[in-house]
């Protein structure tokens, strides 16, 4: 049996305190500490005051891909690259330090957050995986969330040409092109 | 402006950033490295230096922290100048971010 760090623990508890501070779903939690699903529990209610919610993660590569989440997905992972790039995190601090800023950036551009904590967690993983992958716009250079294969010779981002019915559904807080 | 408003306005603003730049980078590093665009050399210097140091540094007739974005592009997207598909205002700040937190090289 491994011998259990206090210090460890401690460490661990914090950073789980963060994640549900942030909105994290028990998923995350679960997969990024070492702590045990009663103890997770237990300080799920504690820390944010209700049951955390049930079921399975329901996101899949496709809300990624559509228009407004892209923009948003592309803001955080590119901030997410960036860290990981200048200085040496784990990555799930570098992922809560990126959905901090991202969240920041959003708020000062004065759109409302579409991207969660958790889709952030998801969406990292994706990338991992090679289930999507990033993208160079062959317009203005920015790196956006695309398919895993996107053909960068042709491939243009959702900001250099938005397609048709970009922007028309959002209200108030979403991503306007006019 | 006269040569010594010149001189002590420089010095005024290399004060600011420093002290700024210092207080981040020992806040927490990482979110500094991304705010200032440093590399982490530069900010372990920074975040190292005493008040009599930056005091000195913060004297000279050059400006310490340099502009970041030289290029067209985000220039256009940041001041929204060139008529493009795209003209509101947020939407094309947020283009802008996308590509400067894209920007990792200067700082490795």
């Amino acid at each position: 049996m491994a011998t259990k760090s206090v210090l460890n623990d401690s460490k661990q508890v914090a950073r789980a305190v963060a994640l549900i501070n942030l909105g994290a779903r028990l998923q995350v939690l679960e997969s990024e500490t070492d702590l045990s699903y009663e103890r997770l529990l237990r300080l799920y209610k504690e820390v944010a005051g209700r049951s955390p919610s049930k079921g399975q993660l329901p996101f899949s590569t496709e809300w990624f891909l559509t228009w407004q989440p892209n923009i948003h997905a592309s803001l955080f992972q590119n901030t997410y690259e960036y860290l990981t790039k200048v200085s040496a995190l784990e990555d799930i601090d570098a992922i809560m330090k990126a959905y901090k800023l991202y969240s920041e950036q959003i708020a000062a551009c004065g759109v409302e957050p579409l991207l969660s904590i958790t889709r952030a967690w998801r969406l990292v993983k994706f990338i991992d995986n090679n289930m999507l992958s990033m993208t160079k716009c062959s317009k203005c250079g920015g790196h956006f969330v695309s398919e895993a294969y996107e053909n960068s010779r042709h491939f243009e981002c959702g900001l250099c040409s938005p397609p048709a019915r970009a922007g028309k559904g959002a209200g108030a807080g979403g991503i306007l092109l006019h | 402006m006269t040569n010594d408003q010149i001189l002590s306005e420089i010095r005024e603003a290399n004060l600011t950033y420093l002290m700024l730049a210092q207080n981040l980078i020992r806040q927490d590093k990482a979110e500094a490295l991304f705010r200032l665009g440093l590399s982490e050399e530069s900010a372990t210097m920074i975040g190292a230096l005493s008040p009599a140091q930056i005091f000195k540094i913060a004297s000279g007739n050059m400006l310490l922290c340099r502009f970041r974005m030289d290029d067209e592009i985000v220039w256009n997207l940041l001041t929204n100048h060139t008529a493009a598909k795209v003209d509101n205002d947020a939407t094309t700040r947020l283009h802008a971010s996308i590509l400067m937190a894209g920007r990792f090289a200067e700082a490795l």
